[in-house]
């Protein structure tokens, strides 16, 4: 009997559904559609409400995965076609030319070296963390394998100074390519593994069931939200988390886009654009612990820097979490309950004045600070819409996946044999998705 | 065993000579490009016990690992030494290798001489170098030493204690007996259903259900299940072993049950906390009640009359002692939807300091507001008063919004009241050994991580036992805790690494530290006082042999003279120009890693061991250092709070400081010895650390 089951999303939730799948005894197929697994928590500095570290703790979780002889990694991979058949589905995927031989790279960087253009990483946003056209995700990136940006390889990079693209045949034609610099430079380390011309490869697979752990986005706020986009100094939360990350661009050091210069005082907006047009109706969960772990993280780098949080309801929802609310208080981090209105930046200095009402005064207040964070939420991944379309399930309101019948049976979905776990059901943090993700694999291997 | 014999003849336990490979890589440019890789080679043959060295351009591709087999077999190797990349990613590729050559994988030893030396001292090739020979003598020091190692299995059988029959705890149980597993759900009440017996109705999304109904559902699939067995009325007198081994002994309806249990699910739930009597009025007036008693009040339909409604939110809440009580907000807002459903004219007020109501809880307090339901908040320093008049009772409230007092008339007033760990719960941490926090309830293993699991092996933590919970949340930790404990009764074992704890009892005082330290539960004491390790559940930490006042234990594959044959090695030359560093496998190694990664470049006088925990750092290792001269001594371990171990760091600390005090007695200097916390994430930091060790210790020149 086919027991086996593909995964979704290989953020923290799809890691700890593949773990808990695979060590059972289940053969897994854990999905995901960018180059690495690790998902938003990779990205993430350090956790709430006990400051752990996000990528020691995950790390050994992925190498875990990457070891598991039950457990099959695509990463660039998207599912495109979903059939229900007897006793489970047949899925047809793609996996996305990386334009790499995972084979054949050991991930030593002789490409990046080599690699003549830097264009900014998206994932630090305008905190001007920058990358090469070749690239690693990140440093702990599970497969240790390089990925080509498609850009470069389909020529719109020239202008940039791309090495290639500027041929009359395009690189699918061609078996060898003596002009690009990172194929020579693998080649130099007698590796050969750049493989401008590989093109994207079908594949199928028969599963016995499937879990959807797509994850969830930080929200973007639009341009001109409290100054965002016009103003250099307005951060989003997530552009922050890199920014006091000791692997981040500025290795940890909390700097103004501006002029480069440590910023000495900080304010965070929480539910940035909530409510507003185009703004995220509902409450993200996460943003008030998220901005109290950013406080007190700041306030450990530097003990002067002034932090002040502009809040309306405070959620301390979860364990430990008021604890660590009194902690930030306790370091000097000023919760103001306030209702800001506007923000100005000051084109000399480029600092910010936020003017708000305060919510326990009633009175207008003007706050000038030098880096402005802006808590803008969590929203659905931007693929839900069309997976779930694929697997013939539904969304809710806001586009998250919806539960067919969350009280009685929770996680199951309208199909037999899908279950959903993590930011896919809606704004999380990292611990419950570990229950979801662990709770869901239970249900797929049944 | 003769450990003297062992390290002078070097005669492995099989008693055939050791025969060392090293294989060193050049990882392309990476390692070649700095480090003179042929004379690492050159100088690896001329170690003791080498017999075999070899270069290899790419060790980890598929050709390299074919070949390194092949040495393997036809150079009878019985050790192998890899210097190459680090083993926080490769060591699993190069132990799969070896053991398809035939060798024991335990009688591998990993020497990282790309992140640790070519990528961090790219400036200094023959430095470089230099280091990169240190640290091969080093690892062929250990290797030599090495034993072959094995992965400890124990059986474990397929049957389940369930204790709490609330509906995480029948959750567990369905999805436990649906895999033919045996469930015994014990419930200290004489119904299952848990505190949801007490609740009116359960609302979620647009659904809104009697509580009543979801129990009696879930009850009827406990009941009909052939594999559930049921006890109710039931108390557990005792719990005796470890996971696949224990005896249990139940009082259940005045008899007594004896079951012999593979695994256990700890899903105790939680009570309300009474409110101060006094407080609000509770207590003195029948019409101040907490939610729980409102809602019963609504079951029984005890409340026609009630026309002026006040809640009051967070009672005994987000102070000093507790935190917030995770369902109130969404409990009352439900409460005041039904309490204007019965009668549209009664006035509902809802006094509150944070409205914590998440995503598509917010539909309920659109829906609340919509019916009329009046919001008010109050200031965090100034709760509500409650008075008693002639009229009536009056709640003075001052509003946050309005900027003053108000008065509001009542008739019925509800405390929204905090939760605490059900009443059992002191008895079940003591049977099972496991810990609780302040607020009275379970501590799971990690926060984040582990949130279904207990430190031991095979005990799993579910639902409202945790932290105050929704039912759908509960409901999911149920069928989670399940997962957890069916994967080692599915497999029909478990099973542990050859790293762990060996006593040496002929030395032990039987002081029972060992036992009392053990996060895993992983010690046990017989009648005779003396400690044994159940190897299958040992993690190999190394937290008890920090601890042990006679430094009788040691840990398999870190033993001290394996680690003190690497603390030689390395400070066998120019020793005053040397830091000797012990750090953790998971996070320090992961910063060392980083600053790898990142081309970091730092001076090269660390000669670096690795150590599962920065507590398994024995002080005599540290003195051994300063015996033989070196410049500085380096413990680094994980950032607080993290530690893989969940309170390693802590015990290195406390460890570090002893040391430093024995130090200086016998009159070295303690400010010699540094202690660093550096995360996996945190190159800069551990460069950092070197350049200032280098610089304040005075090692440059």
């Amino acid at each position: 009997m086919n027991d086996s089951i593909l995964i979704i999303g290989a953020g923290i939730a799809g890691i700890n559904a593949a773990l808990n799948a695979a060590e059972y005894g289940n053969k897994v197929y854990l999905v995901d559609d960018t180059a690495s697994i690790g998902g938003m928590m990779a990205r993430l500095d350090k956790t709430f409400p006990t400051n752990d570290c996000s990528i020691c703790i995950e790390a050994p979780e992925m190498y875990e995965v990457d070891n598991h002889p039950n457990i099959e990694i695509l990463t660039n991979t998207e599912v495109r076609k979903v059939k229900k058949k007897e006793g489970g589905f047949n899925v047809k995927l793609v996996q996305k030319a990386r334009f790499i031989d995972p084979e054949k790279c050991t991930g030593c960087g002789a490409c990046i070296e080599a690699c003549p253009v830097s264009i900014p990483d998206e994932m630090d946003g305008k905190i001007s963390g920058l990358r090469k056209l070749v690239y690693m995700p990140f440093p702990q990136a599970v497969p240790n394998v390089a990925v080509i940006d498609p850009d470069c390889r389909y020529g719109n990079m020239r202008e940039n100074g791309a090495c290639v693209g500027g041929c009359v045949v395009d690189c699918s034609q061609c078996r060898e390519c003596p002009i690009a610099l990172c194929v020579k430079a693998c080649i130099d380390e007698g590796k050969d593994a750049v493989r401008l011309w590989q093109s994207n490869k079908n594949l199928k697979l028969d599963v016995k069931s499937i879990i959807v752990a797509t994850g969830i986005m930080d929200a973007k706020p639009p341009t001109g939200l409290h100054g965002y986009d016009v103003a250099d100094n307005v951060i989003t939360y997530t552009q922050f988390e890199r920014l006091m990350n000791a692997g981040g661009p500025t290795e940890g050091h909390i700097i103004r886009p501006s002029d480069g210069k440590p910023a000495k005082k900080i304010a965070w907006l929480q539910c940035a654009g909530r409510g507003l047009d185009h703004g995220i109706p509902y409450c993200s969960k996460v943003c008030c612990m998220v901005a109290t772990k950013q406080t007190i993280i700041t306030k450990e780098h530097d003990a002067s820097v002034e932090t002040s949080v502009f809040y309306n309801d405070l959620k301390a929802y979860g364990k430990g979490f008021w604890a660590f609310y009194q902690k930030a208080l306790e370091n000097g981090v000023r919760y103001v309950r306030a209702r800001p209105y506007d923000v100005f930046e000051d084109s000399e200095t480029k600092n910010l004045t936020i003017r708000y009402e305060g919510l326990e005064t009633g009175k207008l207040m003007e706050e000038e600070v030098e880096l402005l964070v802006l808590s803008t939420g969590l929203v659905p991944s931007d693929r839900n819409k069309r997976l779930a379309k694929t697997l013939k399930i539904e969304l809710d309101k806001f586009g998250y996946f919806k539960e067919n019948d969350p009280l009685m049976a929770p996680l199951e979905t309208g199909v037999d044999g899908i279950y959903l776990c993590g930011g896919a059901t809606g704004p999380i943090d990292i611990s419950e998705s570990v229950v979801q993700a662990t709770a869901a694999s239970m249900r797929a291997v049944l | 065993m003769d450990n003297l014999k062992k390290k002078y003849s070097i005669v492995n336990s099989q008693s055939s000579i050791v025969r060392v490979g090293v294989f060193v890589c050049d990882c392309g440019s990476n390692i070649a490009g700095v480090v003179d890789v042929p004379a690492v080679v050159e100088y690896s043959k001329g170690l003791p016990g080498v017999v075999f060295a070899d270069e290899g351009k790419w060790s980890c591709s598929v050709d390299a690992l074919a070949d390194m087999q092949e040495s393997i077999k036809e150079q009878n190797l019985n050790r192998v030494v890899i210097a190459s990349c680090t083993p926080r990613t490769h060591e699993p590729l190069f132990k799969q290798t070896v053991k398809e050559a035939g060798l024991n994988p335990y009688l591998l030893e990993f020497v990282s001489i790309r992140e640790q030396v070519s990528w961090v001292h790219m400036g200094v090739p023959e430095e470089a170098t230099q280091k990169a020979k240190d640290l091969v003598k080093m690892g062929v020091a250990k290797a030599i030493l090495l034993e072959e190692g094995e992965e400890i299995r124990l059986p474990v059988g397929k049957d389940c204690l369930i204790i709490g029959g609330g509906m995480a705890g029948m959750s567990a149980a369905l999805n436990i007996a649906d895999q033919g597993f045996n469930a015994y759900l014990v419930e200290k009440s004489d119904a299952l259903g848990g505190i949801l017996n007490q609740v009116l109705t359960v609302t979620h999304d647009h659904i809104k259900m009697p509580a009543a109904n979801i129990v009696k559902a879930k009850r009827e699939l406990v009941d009909a299940h052939p594999n559930i067995h049921v006890y109710t009325n039931a108390e557990i007198a005792s719990v005796e072993g470890y996971i696949g081994n224990y005896k249990v002994v139940l009082n259940a309806n005045g008899d007594q049950a004896d079951l012999n249990i593979s695994t256990v699910i700890v899903a105790t739930g939680m009570r309300q906390i009474e409110p101060e009597k006094g407080a609000f009025q509770y207590g003195n007036d029948p019409r101040v009640v907490t939610q729980l008693q409102l809602e019963g009040m609504l079951k029984r339909g005890e409340l026609s009359d009630a026309k002026d409604v006040v809640i009051i939110n967070c009672v005994g809440s987000k102070n000093e002692e507790r935190g917030c009580c995770s369902i109130g907000c969404h409990v009352s807002v439900k409460n005041a939807q039904i309490l204007k459903a019965l009668n549209k004219d009664r006035n509902v007020h809802i006094l509150y300091r944070d409205l914590s109501m998440v995503k598509n809880e917010q539909i309920h307090l659109q829906g609340a507001k919509g019916t009329g339901v009046k919001f008010i908040r109050f200031p965090d320093s100034r709760y509500p008063e409650v008075a008693q008049g002639e009229a009536g009772l009056s709640v003075n409230v001052h509003d946050i919004l309005l900027g003053r007092e108000i008065e509001i008339p009542a008739d019925l007033i509800v405390l929204t009241v905090g939760f605490t760990g059900d009443e059992t719960m002191d008895d079940v941490r003591g049977l099972l050994k496991v810990s609780a926090n302040s607020e009275g309830f379970f501590q799971e293993r990690h926060i984040k991580l582990g949130p279904l699991d207990f430190p031991a092996d095979g005990v799993s933590l579910c639902g409202c036992a945790k932290n105050p919970k929704t039912l759908k949340e509960s409901c999911e930790e149920g069928i989670g805790a399940a997962m957890r404990t069916s994967i080692p009764m599915k497999n029909g074992f478990i099973e542990a690494d050859g790293i762990v704890a060996e006593i040496d009892l002929s030395l032990c005082n039987s002081c029972s530290i060992c036992w009392k330290r053990c996060p895993y539960g992983a010690i046990k004491v017989g009648e005779d006082k003396r400690p044994e390790v159940i190897k299958a559940l040992c993690k190999g930490c190394g937290l008890c042999a920090a601890d042990c006042p006679k430094e009788c234990i040691t840990i398999v594959h870190y033993t001290d003279e394996q680690l003190l044959a690497q603390v030689e090695a390395a400070l066998e030359e120019n020793p005053d120009k040397k830091i000797l560093g012990f750090v953790c496998h998971w996070c320090a190694l992961g910063g060392v890693d980083m600053a790898g990664v990142s081309r970091l470049q730092y001076p090269t006088n660390g000669r670096l061991i690795r150590v599962m925990c920065s507590a398994r750092v024995p002080i005599k290792l540290i003195e051994r250092a300063y015996e033989l001269g070196a410049g500085g001594v380096l413990v680094a371990g994980c950032e607080f709070p993290t530690c893989h171990y969940i309170t390693g760091n802590y015990a290195c600390e406390s460890r570090i400081k002893r040391a430093k005090k024995k130090l200086a007695k016998k009159g070295y200097d303690a400010d010699n010895l540094w202690l660093t916390w550096c995360s996996a994430a945190d190159g800069p930091k551990f460069a950092n650390v070197m350049r200032d060790m280098v610089k304040e210790l005075g090692l440059s020149k």
